[in-house]
């Protein structure tokens, strides 16, 4: 019979239902998954028209930018589903595209509305 | 190896590791938070180098270099590799909670990571490099904080990164 629950989780996770070690990925295929996460979300982050490069001097961090906080965030978001033996399907290349794309997306988008700039030093300090 | 020289070894990895990424980063140069600027002032008072007291200050106060490479250790230990990237993940996302515009911790981590996996194959554990990050800032903070703000001082002048005001 159909069993939705079932289907769903197998599916979800396809290359490693029945071990809880990551059997299938050997070190060499998670240097490859950092790679593709990497080139993915620098590509699409400079699709979406982000400046490569932060503003200089290089002090102030909260102009993102496709080299600095993107791929930091992929690749850092990548290590988790990687300990967590959840690898999907390719040895985790497609993880890779997908949380790539996700985090170009979430820099440009949503990235100054999780993490606002701090105000200014005259309009918003509380400790003086 | 044998315990106490490998802690010896991380400790002078981790203090070189922290120093200059934030020198090159710029602590010196400025706090990046308030808390950082009254704890240079007072350094400064009691006969230390300003620069040096903005590098304390910005070390205590927010997470940089120093707390990137003690947690990069830490999650080194626990998961391997991908526990220094989240770490990096971690420290960035700390950084911004503190409103604190640097670059340096989540690149410490990212270093302290390397460093840590390169040093695996001769023989240093994680273990060694979070007691040797406890004493190199102990070193910093602990012994005598004027004194240390001064060779602070001098290496941020090397790096040309000393404070201006």
């Amino acid at each position: 019979m159909f069993d939705l629950v079932f289907d769903t989780i197998y599916f979800a996770s396809y290359s490693n239902f029945f071990g809880l070690s990551n059997i299938s990925l050997s070190s060499m295929d998670c240097l490859l998954v950092y790679i593709v996460t990497i080139i993915c979300s620098i590509g699409v982050a400079l699709l979406l028209r982000l400046h490569l490069l932060p503003s200089k001097p290089y002090r102030y961090s909260f102009d993102v930018s496709a080299l600095y906080p993107t791929p930091i965030i992929a690749i850092g978001i990548v290590s988790i589903f990687l300990v967590l033996n959840y690898t999907f399907m390719y040895n985790g290349l497609v993880l890779a595209i997908v949380i790539g794309i996700l985090s170009a997306l979430f820099v440009k988008y949503l990235f100054d509305f999780i993490f606002p700039k701090p105000l200014g030093e005259n309009t918003g300090g509380d400790i003086k | 190896m044998n315990e106490v020289i490998g802690i010896i070894i991380a400790a002078v990895l981790c203090w070189l590791n922290f120093v200059i990424v934030d020198s090159y980063f710029g602590l010196p140069e400025q706090p990046g938070v308030k808390g950082a600027r009254i704890i240079g002032k007072d350094v400064e008072k009691r006969g230390g180098d300003i620069a040096g007291g903005f590098f304390q200050g910005n070390i205590l106060c927010s997470p940089d270099a120093s707390a990137g490479t003690l947690m990069a250790s830490i999650g080194y230990m626990l998961l391997g590799v991908p526990g220094g990237i989240i770490v990096a993940l971690l420290v960035f996302i700390g950084n911004r909670l503190c409103a604190d515009p640097g670059y340096a911790g989540t690149t410490g981590c990212l270093t302290a990571t390397a460093i840590i996996f390169l040093t695996s194959f001769i023989g240093l554990t994680p273990e060694m490099f979070i007691v040797g990050m406890v004493i190199a800032i102990f070193t910093i903070m602990g012994i005598s904080q004027v004194k240390s703000s001064i060779i602070l001082g001098k290496i941020a002048e090397k790096f040309n990164r000393h404070a201006r005001e």
